[in-house]
C-alpha cells in the first residue's frame, strides 16, 4: 500500500446488546431495538430479518433457535465490516463478532483442555474461566471451521477493502491457562531446580500450542487466501525471563508460510519494571529473533503517551531489523469512557507525527487504536475510529 | 522436631461469589447477596483452616482485590495510581503515596472479620512489607528513598501493632519485590538496605510475632541476609528456591515457612514426598519450627483448588505427627 499512514482496526468490537440478549434468552429493550436500527440504516445494512427475529423473541420471552442465532451473527459480523469501511478503515475484519472473547473461543476447542471449576480473577471483580492444560493440547477434530474458516470465509466473501485477520497467540493462551500437565511431566527432570521446570514447562506448552492449535488455524486461512494475519500477545512482557518464549512460540507458528503479511500485536508492556530496560525495550534484543516473514508490529501506546520513549528502541535497533509499526492513536480503556475522554482528531495528528519522527521514517507508520474495543460503547467505538481516520488525514498534510 | 504449616495468602474465590458480583457489576443483583457470600465463604475458610489444626488462621481476604487496597482506600496521602501486572500475574493498582503520610492505623480492620478470627493468639494478618511497598508505589515528597520506607514502616507498625492489641497474634509481612529482583539479576545493595531498615522498624510487634514471606523469586542467594533481619519466621518460595540452596544454611533460632505447595498450578503434590522432604530439611538445618504452606495466596487458581492445597497442608501435617 502507498498511502502513508495506513489505518486498521485491531480486533475486537462489542457484541450488539440485542443479539446478546437475544442469544441468552433475555429481554431485548426498545433501546436495543433501535440501536440495531440505527447502526444498519447507517450503515446501508439489511436489518428487517433481524429485527423481526428479535422482536419474535421479545414476544415469546425464548431463547433463540440456532438457525435465528447463525442469521443474527452474520448480521453483527456484516455490519462492523461494512462500518469499518464506510468509517474509511484501510484494513478491516469483523469486530471478532462470533468469538465469545479471545481466550475462550479458543480454549473450549482445545482437546487437552479442563475448564477450572471457578472464575479466576483479572483484575477487581472482571474475571475469566480458566482452562486446565491436562495432557498435550491439540484442536478438537473437525473444530477448525467454527474456529477459523467460517468467520474468515465470511469476511472475505463480503468486505470490500483488504482484510486483516487476527488470531491468538500460543504465548497467550499459555499464560492464561493453568499448565499441570508439561508441570507434571517435566518435573523429575528439573527437580531440582525450580525455576529452570518453569521455564521449560512453559516453553513445552507453548510449542506445543504453536505446532498443534494456532499453526493449523494460520494454514487453514492462509490456504483460503488471507493475505494478512495477526498474532495477538497482550502479555508478552507479562514474564520478563520468559520473552525468548514468545519469540520461538511465534516463529513455530510462522515458520516457513511466506505467502502472507505476518504482524505482531503487543499491549500494555511493563512501563515499570523491577529491571533496567521497560516498556517495548523489554522485548529487545529477542525480537531480533523473529522469522523474516513478520514485519509489522502493532503497538498500544496512545494510554501512556510517551511516543518518542515507547518507540526510541525501535529506531535504535532499526539498522538491525525494521518493522513497521501499527501506532496505536486512542486509548481504549474503560477509564476514559468512564471519564468521557476521547482523543481529536488533532491529537491523534500530533501523535502519528510524534512516533513517525521518532522512528525517522513516516514510511512505517500504520494508525490503529491501542487494542480492541470490545469493552467499549458502541457508539465510542465508532467516534474512536472516525477520529482515527481524520487524524491520519490531517498527518498526511503534515 | 516441631513442624507446622498454615495458608499465606487469600484464597481463590467461589463461583458463587463471582456470580453475586457480576449480577451486581451488571446492576442485576443486590450489594448485599454479594456481601453475604462474602461473610459465608469468609466462615467456611476460616472452619476449614482450624478443622486442618493450622498454625495460623488467616481471613481469606475476600472483601478486598489486592494487598495495597485498604492503604489506597483508608489512609490519608495514599491514592489509587497506575494499573500494572501484580509481578507475573493478574492486575493490581499501584499506591500513589504523597509523603510525608502521618502514621495512623486501623485501616485493615474493616477487610479483615477480625471478629471471626480465633481469639487464642493464632490468627494472622497480612500487610506488604515496606519494602515491597515502596517499590510498587508511586513515590513523592521525600527527600532520599531511605526517608521514604522509614515512613512507610513506622505506618505498617501502627498497624500491625493495632491488630496485636486486637488479638491478632502473627503478623506476616509480603515480601515479593527483593527475591523478583534478586532473580532479575537488578538487585542492589541500597535494595538490602531499605529492606534492612523498613523490617528494623517494624518487625518487632509487642504480643505478636512476625514473618517475611517472600515469594515469585529465587531467595537462594540472599537467605544469609533474610536469616539476620528482625522477624520471627522467613517464608522462602519452593517454587522459585531449590531445596539444595535451602539445604546449604542453618536457621537456628528462626523459623522458616517453606512455600512448597504450588498455589499458582492445580498439579497436586505427594504428601508422602513433602513430608519426607521436610523431614530432611528440618533435621539439616534447624529450624526453630518449620512449616509448610503453598507459595502464594491461592486465589490465581479459584476456591475448588483453595480447597485441594488447604486438604494437602492438613494431610502433610498428620504424616509428620505420626
Amino acid at each position: 500500500m502507498n498511502k502513508l499512514f495506513p489505518t486498521y482496526e485491531v480486533g475486537s468490537l462489542p457484541k450488539l446488546n440485542a443479539r446478546v440478549k437475544a442469544t441468552r434468552g433475555q429481554a431485548v429493550t426498545d433501546t436495543d431495538i433501535l440501536e440495531v436500527k440505527n447502526v444498519a440504516q447507517k450503515y446501508a445494512v439489511e436489518a428487517d430479518k433481524i429485527l423481526d427475529i428479535v422482536q419474535l423473541q421479545r414476544r415469546e420471552q425464548r431463547k433463540i433457535t440456532a438457525q435465528e442465532e447463525s442469521t443474527l451473527t452474520d448480521f453483527n459480523a456484516l455490519l462492523y465490516l461494512r462500518l469499518q469501511e464506510a468509517v474509511g478503515l484501510d484494513h478491516v475484519y469483523d469486530g471478532e463478532a462470533r468469538r465469545a472473547e479471545m481466550y475462550r473461543h479458543v480454549a473450549r476447542k482445545v482437546d487437552g483442555f479442563e475448564d477450572l471449576p471457578e472464575m479466576i480473577r483479572s483484575r477487581g471483580p472482571d474475571s475469566w474461566r480458566m482452562s486446565v492444560c491436562v495432557a498435550p493440547p491439540k484442536l478438537k477434530e473437525g473444530c477448525l471451521d467454527n474456529l477459523i474458516i467460517k468467520e474468515f470465509d465470511f469476511a472475505k466473501q463480503h468486505a470490500a477493502k483488504p482484510i486483516k485477520i487476527p488470531i491468538d497467540d500460543p504465548y497467550m493462551i499459555a499464560v492464561m491457562s493453568d499448565n499441570r500437565y508439561y508441570l507434571e511431566s517435566l518435573g523429575s527432570q528439573y527437580r531440582n531446580d525450580p525455576r529452570r521446570l518453569r521455564y521449560e514447562a512453559k516453553r513445552a506448552f507453548t510449542l506445543a500450542l504453536a505446532r498443534q492449535v494456532i499453526r493449523p488455524q494460520v494454514e487453514a486461512v492462509v490456504e483460503r487466501g488471507a493475505s494478512w494475519v495477526q498474532l495477538d500477545i497482550p502479555a508478552a512482557t507479562l514474564d520478563i525471563e520468559h520473552i525468548p518464549i514468545v519469540i520461538e512460540g511465534v516463529n513455530a507458528v510462522t515458520q516457513g508460510i511466506d505467502n502472507v503479511k505476518f504482524s505482531l500485536h503487543f499491549c500494555y508492556p511493563r512501563r515499570i519494571s523491577a529491571v533496567e530496560k521497560k516498556g517495548y525495550e523489554l522485548l529487545f534484543p529477542a525480537l531480533l529473533d523473529l522469522n523474516q516473514n513478520i514485519d509489522h508490529l502493532s503497538l498500544e501506546l496512545a494510554n501512556a503517551d510517551q511516543y518518542e520513549t515507547d518507540l526510541a528502541v525501535f529506531a535504535k535497533y532499526k539498522e538491525q531489523r525494521t518493522f513497521e509499526i501499527g501506532v496505536g492513536v486512542t486509548d481504549i480503556t474503560l477509564e476514559k469512557q468512564q471519564q468521557g475522554r476521547l482523543e481529536t482528531a488533532e491529537i491523534v495528528r500530533d501523535r502519528i507525527l510524534r512516533a513517525a519522527k521518532t522512528l525517522g521514517d513516516a514510511a512505517l507508520v500504520y494508525v490503529a487504536p491501542d487494542c480492541g474495543l470490545r469493552q467499549l460503547q458502541l457508539d465510542r467505538c465508532l467516534r474512536m475510529y472516525e477520529i482515527i481516520v481524520e487524524g491520519a488525514a490531517l498527518a498526511r498534510k503534515g | 522436631m516441631n513442624f507446622g504449616a498454615y495458608l499465606t495468602g487469600s484464597f481463590g474465590q467461589s463461583q458463587q461469589l463471582y456470580e453475586k458480583r457480576n449480577e451486581t457489576k451488571r446492576g442485576r443483583g443486590s450489594v448485599d447477596g454479594a456481601v453475604k457470600q462474602v461473610a459465608d465463604d469468609t466462615a467456611k475458610i476460616i472452619q476449614l483452616q482450624q478443622e486442618a489444626d493450622l498454625d495460623f488462621i488467616i481471613d481469606p481476604m475476600f472483601k478486598f482485590f489486592y494487598l495495597f487496597q485498604p492503604l489506597v482506600e483508608q489512609v490519608v496521602g495514599v491514592k489509587e495510581g497506575l494499573q500494572e501486572n501484580w509481578y507475573n500475574n493478574n492486575v493490581f493498582y499501584r499506591c500513589e503515596i504523597h509523603g510525608p503520610i502521618d502514621v495512623q492505623s486501623s485501616f485493615t480492620e474493616k477487610y479483615l472479620n477480625l471478629d471471626e478470627l480465633p481469639k487464642n493468639a493464632t490468627a494472622m494478618a497480612i500487610l506488604p512489607s515496606p519494602y515491597t511497598l515502596l517499590r510498587r508505589s508511586t513515590v513523592i515528597g521525600y527527600h532520599t528513598l531511605e526517608e521514604a520506607i522509614t515512613n512507610l514502616a513506622e505506618i505498617l507498625h501502627a498497624e500491625a501493632q493495632q491488630l496485636a492489641s486486637k488479638g491478632i497474634g502473627r503478623i506476616q509481612y509480603d515480601e515479593p519485590e527483593i527475591v523478583v529482583r534478586q532473580s532479575l539479576g537488578s538487585l542492589r545493595e541500597e535494595d538490602l538496605q531499605l529492606l534492612q531498615r523498613g523490617i528494623e522498624i517494624c518487625g518487632k510487634i509487642d504480643g505478636a510475632t512476625t514473618s517475611l514471606q517472600t515469594y515469585f523469586g529465587d531467595a537462594g542467594p540472599i537467605i544469609p541476609f533474610l536469616k539476620n533481619l528482625p522477624v520471627d519466621c522467613i517464608g522462602i518460595d519452593g517454587t522459585e528456591t531449590s531445596i539444595d540452596d535451602i539445604l546449604k544454611h542453618n536457621y537456628v533460632g528462626k523459623e522458616l515457612a517453606l512455600g512448597l505447595l504450588d498455589a499458582r498450578n492445580t498439579s497436586l503434590e505427594n504428601p508422602v514426598e513433602l513430608a519426607e522432604q521436610l523431614r530432611i530439611i528440618a533435621e539439616r538445618t534447624n529450624p526453630k519450627k518449620l512449616y509448610l504452606t503453598p507459595n502464594a495466596g491461592t486465589e490465581y487458581r479459584g476456591f475448588t483448588h483453595g480447597l485441594n492445597k488447604l486438604h494437602l497442608l492438613k494431610q502433610v501435617r498428620l504424616i509428620l505427627n505420626e
